[in-house]
């Protein structure tokens, strides 16, 4: 079997798996559905090791390999094909969601195991991978445009799960609005290219680009900034990132997915994908990296004061991709995608202990509630701690490796460049602060109520309530069930998350300066034509970012133990000195307030002015002008007795007809 | 072959009329569903990549005029036609499966209402011959004003009168135009003809054209209906039966956008090219404002209502790029259009049934216990707004590359239109199947008899996704005839006049 093959059977198993889950809801039993689901995306990864061994078999300048299943939508001079692209990076991608998407679902058949809609979840999270894989084998526009938006569909069937609760469905709408705007910039993107280079194929365009474009043209640069819009909408960078925390909402393996090896990462792949066109246009690069550095520092500062610990996770994520959004839009390819890989493992261990600990508190999500399960939950305490310390970057741990990767090389091109580096170092000691803000909060300290109570051998229970609004939660369908699931109590979830703390701890060992460069040579393939990615910094100057890094993480690490172990006061000391800037923080820097004002309230008034005013005054206007005017004329024909329909229709029959005898005596 | 599609539906619909009340719903139903398998046969038999007409009926009907009784298909009508074959059948069938409740004791008249709109319609869509055109059309109006008038909801009778006023207005400038054609034509020929294709060969002057473009415009638009002449639409809508709003959306306003292609663009090439930029306005503006108004409306009917005036707006959007790709994703669209719109208002019917009301504020969680009517409705909803992996993603994305290719900044006003219709779309669904379940409202699972008609018409819309060049290829050779009519037209060939 060939490559393709392999890539073909990548996207079918999910593809049935959520079929059949679908169509055989009534027949299928909970427990069977749950491991339906598991196999499919076991051996969608299965299958991804099939393509990537293909793939190694050929030489490296031959590793783009395409092929077609039927023309999907070729008329009138477009031509549409169903058709994939594997190549290294579409491979690497495979692997990555496919991966940590098998230990999600393995998570998931425990955690999700009380929920009453089990089967329509592992329904939606199949065909959710589904729709992440099909995006990233896409071969043409057409193509990664369907699997884009069938990730936004996905996102928000899972985000809105919970459909009783008005705060999910809400969010849910929020964040399939904010992808469609997405979409609809890289329709655009996708036209221009038309027009320009007279196809939609990925590679038939990127070889004629190179040839019709001029550095940094105009129509580059837009058909770049246009797939900006596409790609910060799905990686919830600024200004397009206000779904992301609400996207909490939906149950916590779905973040785990969301925010881990899916759809937010979906920006950073295209960035990548496309890096052929951006090289063309190095403004639309350059826009790109200022605002994965607006979003890195801004969503920091967002996550060292909220409070719930799903939403600081999330504004972790937000502020991650930053640093992939930076690395690959500055030419940092390998590191992009390396810390894109790092960080889904790192990030799936975090939301699936938090989801651990989030049970053991009957549902509460607030951290200031949180203390000392470090005896009550051993195994969910320790895997935090090994989550915090890769998202801290804490020396020889993956993110330290992907993280210093993508600063070493912006050191390395210089100039206006060293802003991203020094960017970048102030937005890892703040990770570090609130990474172990985490888990010192959690882990350490007196235990509260519930962790004594599980010490104790029972596990907490509490009348369910919307941890939002407070409101009570609709059991039936609404909340995950009467049951709360912990890692310690259920094998799939410890299972799950043990893997992930090796690849967590360990995964940086694929590039490691001056030792490995696993990824570095699998990349070339993709990659080759591109200077950027020749451009490798030295080993020296690499350990020297490292060093740095490794001073900045223990730093971060330092100041968080002070603040929440040693001297737990002085937060609350700072909070009261600096009232206003905490508030600023605290309300996201007013993101949602200015979408507000400036998108809903505009044209829910405008749609108001046209129901109430516009349609009454003018629309009905027309007719009523039109009947007035034939009931006055009828008036002064026949008297007001007759109706004026009747009349009016008369005239116009009279009229017309006397126009139809004029035409027919004109021309006889 | 097509004499007896056309005629079948009224002499059922007339058979109809004498037959028992109980037997009458069961014979309409076969009817239709015997004339949803010829329009499948014509679609199977069609002769693929030739623009020339297929299966052609010409008779000399009144040859003292020049009228004729010419029918025949082609890649654009044919579609159509299985299009109306189909939601016809769609119609009858969940009215006969449902009983009588809603035809308030005239089961028998309805039915014959039903097969004489059906004559008429099929006949808009086969006619190959102006006049012929133009009378099908206006038999349209007749039927759908007993329609509503009699088997309608509260104020029928000002909703219907709004509705005539309104049609007939652009139904008696169309027969003008047709005769000043026609008449304008035979001064130059000195034969009266009202062939479509007589008279494409013979063009008018370019002054005539224009006034005549506007007569013809103006019907078609009012039809659709586009902004800013869709005032009958609201009343007739709240008014109007859900089956027959089914026909009324689904298919009679595609009769006004086929007229475009049909007779306007050949006819009237140079009327066409000057008029291009207005009618593109006219559909941008279609496509804003029924959006605008489609997600601050509260009645489940005028949601959808207003949608297809965003939806119709497309579609004269991907007409008047006057551009292959544009016109050839109309097309598709056309039918798209036809088969969500039936399925929402399908599911409206449904709905209204569980909650007691139409109104969107009072709805809520009916999903619950309707697990398959919520996965209908859901993939409904995906398709009507324009869900990539949707047929509509693929119509859309057509008519906007076409608008994009030919005035770019068209697109760009167009593409917000398509993030608006995510919006209103996914609050249709999520007011009235997710949050929580008002008081007095019930979630019903659907029921077997209705499960029967929405099925397959939703099995349509995802068949239709998995591959949409069935049509776009079979609509490409048709369209891209209509489109050179006009390319002549911009481009004038020196050596002529």
């Amino acid at each position: 079997m060939s490559a393709t093959d392999w890539a073909w059977l990548v996207l079918a198993f999910p593809l049935a798996g959520s079929t059949v889950i679908a169509l055989g809801f009534r027949v299928l039993s909970a427990k069977a559905a749950g491991w339906i689901g598991t196999a499919a995306i076991g051996l969608a990864f299965a299958s991804s090791i099939g393509a990537l061994v293909m793939l190694l078999d050929e030489p490296t300048e031959a590793r783009q390999l395409t092929d077609t299943l039927y023309q999907y939508a070729s008329a009138a001079g477009l031509e549409i094909e169903l058709g994939i692209l594997v190549d290294p990076l579409s491979v690497f991608m495979c692997l990555v969601v496919t991966g940590v998407s098998t230990l999600i679902h393995l998570y998931s058949v425990a955690y999700m195991d009380s929920d009453a809609g089990y089967r329509r979840f592992f329904s939606y999270l199949n065909f959710f991978v589904f729709s992440m894989l099909l995006l990233v084998l896409a071969g043409n526009f057409v193509l990664l445009i369907v699997g884009w938006a069938f990730v936004g569909f996905a996102s928000y069937a899972l985000i809105s799960y919970w459909y009783r609760r008005n705060t999910a469905t809400t969010a849910g709408m929020k964040a399939f609005v904010i992808n469609v705007v997405g979409d609809v910039g890289l329709v655009l993107a996708a036209f221009f290219v038309f027009r320009e280079l007279g196809t939609f194929d990925l590679l038939a365009s990127f070889d004629a680009a190179s040839e019709t474009f001029t550095t940094n043209e105009g129509v580059v640069v837009a058909i770049c900034c246009l797939m900006l819009v596409g790609a910060f909408a799905k990686s919830a960078q600024v200004p397009l990132h206000t779904w992301l925390p609400d996207a909490m909402e939906g149950p916590t393996p779905v973040s785990a997915l969301i925010h881990a090896a899916t759809m937010v990462t979906a920006g950073v792949y295209l960035i990548a994908r496309m890096f052929p066109l951006f090289e063309l246009a190095p403004t639309a690069a350059d826009i790109a990296a200022f605002l994965g550095l607006a979003t890195l520092l801004i969503a920091s500062t967002i996550a060292l004061v909220v409070t719930d610990l799903k939403r600081i996770i999330a504004y972790s994520t937000m502020s991650q991709i930053g640093y992939m959004v930076v690395g690959v839009s500055i030419g940092a390819y390998v590191g992009g995608l390396f810390h894109l890989m790092t960080h889904a493992f790192f990030k799936a261990l975090l939301f699936m202990a938090a989801g651990s600990v989030i049970a053991a508190m009957a549902n509460v999500q607030n951290i200031d509630r949180m203390s000392g399960f470090r005896r009550a939950m051993p195994l969910t305490s320790g895997l935090l701690i090994v989550g915090a310390l890769a998202l801290a970057a804490f020396p020889g741990t993956s993110g330290f490796f992907s993280k210093d990767e993508i600063l070493a090389f912006a050191t390395d091109r210089g100039g206006m460049y060293l802003i991203f580096t020094i960017g970048g170092y102030i937005g890892a000691l703040m990770t570090a602060i609130y990474a172990f803000r985490i888990g010192f909060r959690v882990v350490s300290g007196e235990p509260c109520e519930e962790a004594r109570e599980l010490e104790r051998g029972h596990l907490h229970h509490a009348e369910p309530r919307n941890p939002a609004t407070g409101e009570p939660e609709d059991t039936e369908v609404g909340f995950p069930g009467p049951e709360h699931q912990i890692a310690e109590r259920r094998r799939p979830m410890a299972i799950a998350m043990a893997i992930l703390g090796v690849g967590a701890l360990f995964g940086g060992v694929l590039q490691i300066p001056g030792v490995t460069a696993v990824l570095e040579h699998f990349f070339e393939g993709t990659f080759e034509d591109s200077p950027l990615f020749h451009l490798v910094p030295s080993t020296a100057a690499s350990w020297f970012g490292l060093a740095i890094g490794a001073v900045i993480s223990v730093a971060g690490i330092a100041i968080a133990y002070y603040c929440y172990v040693v001297n737990p006061g002085v937060t609350g000391r700072l909070l009261e000195r600096l009232p206003r800037l905490h508030r600023f923080f605290a309300r996201k820097w007013y993101f949602d307030e200015l979408q507000d004002a400036l998108v809903h309230r505009p044209a829910i008034a405008i749609g108001r002015f046209a129901n109430s005013v516009f349609e009454r005054v003018v629309v009905d206007g027309i007719v009523n002008g039109a009947a007035g005017a034939v009931r006055g004329a009828s008036a002064v024909v026949r008297g007001a007795q007759s109706g004026f329909v009747r009349a009016y229709a008369l005239l116009l029959v009279g009229g017309f007809a006397a126009l139809g005898i004029y035409f027919l005596v004109a021309a006889s | 072959m097509l004499n007896v599609l056309l005629w079948m539906p009224l002499a059922i619909g007339i058979l109809c009329l004498v037959l028992p009340h109980r037997v009458a719903p069961w014979v309409a139903t076969i009817g239709a569903l015997a004339r949803l398998g010829l329009a499948i046969g014509l679609v199977i038999g069609f002769d693929l990549g030739v623009s020339e007409l297929q299966h052609v009926v010409d008779e000399s009907w009144i040859p003292d005029l020049g009228v004729r009784y010419s029918l025949a298909i082609d890649g654009i009508s044919v579609f159509l036609v299985l299009l109306t074959a189909l939601l016809w059948a769609g119609v009858i069938s969940f009215s006969a499966l449902r009983g009588h409740h809603e035809q308030r004791g005239r089961r028998r008249l309805f039915y014959f209402l039903l097969g004489l709109g059906e004559t008429a319609t099929l006949g808009a869509f086969l006619a190959q011959d102006l006049l012929l055109f133009v009378l099908f059309f206006d038999l349209m109006l007749i039927p759908f004003f007993f329609l509503i008038g009699i088997f309608g909801g509260r104020d029928r009778i000002a909703a219907t009168t709004k509705m005539i006023v309104y049609t007939l207005v652009g139904s008696l400038l169309m027969l003008v135009g047709a005769i000043a054609t026609a008449i304008l034509v035979a001064q130059d020929t000195g034969e009266l003809s009202f062939s479509i294709a007589e008279l494409r060969a013979n063009l008018l002057s370019t002054g005539s054209q224009e006034w005549i473009f506007c007569f013809f415009a103006a019907a078609f638009l009012v039809k659709m209906p586009a902004f800013p002449i869709h005032g009958w639409m609201p009343d007739a809508y709240r008014a109007a039966p859900l089956p027959v709003l089914v026909l009324l959306s689904g298919v009679l306003a595609k009769v006004g956008a086929y007229g475009f292609l049909r007779i306007v663009l050949p006819i009237y090439p140079d009327a066409t090219v000057t008029f291009q930029e207005v009618v593109m306005v006219i559909a941008v503006a279609s496509i804003l404002y029924g959006s605008v108004m489609a997600f601050t409306q509260t009645n489940l009917r005028l949601v959808a209502g207003y949608s297809s005036v965003a939806q119709l707006g497309f579609i004269t959007l991907g007409i008047f790029s006057l551009r292959s790709d544009g016109a050839d994703g109309a097309v598709l669209q056309m039918v798209n259009h036809g088969l969500v719109v039936a399925a929402i208002f399908l599911i409206i019917a449904l709905l209204y049934e569980r909650a007691r009301t139409e109104d969107l504020t009072r709805m809520g969680g009916l999903a619950t216990r309707a697990p398959v009517l919520a996965a209908l409705f859901l993939v409904v909803t995906m398709a009507t707004l324009a869900m990539p992996g949707s047929a509509n993603f693929i119509g859309e994305f057509y008519i906007l590359n076409g608008a994009f290719q030919e005035k770019i900044a068209f697109a760009f006003v167009a593409a917000i239109g398509v993030a608006l219709a995510a919006f209103y779309a996914l609050r249709l669904y999520q007011r009235t199947m997710h949050n929580r379940l008002p008081e007095g409202a019930e979630s019903r699972e659907i029921s077997r008899r209705d499960s029967l008609v929405l099925t397959p018409l939703v099995a349509c819309i995802v068949a239709l996704a998995l591959w949409p060049g069935l049509i776009l290829e079979r609509g490409e050779a048709s369209v891209e005839d209509k489109i050179a009519a006009v390319a002549e037209a911009r481009e004038p060939p020196v050596a002529m006049r």
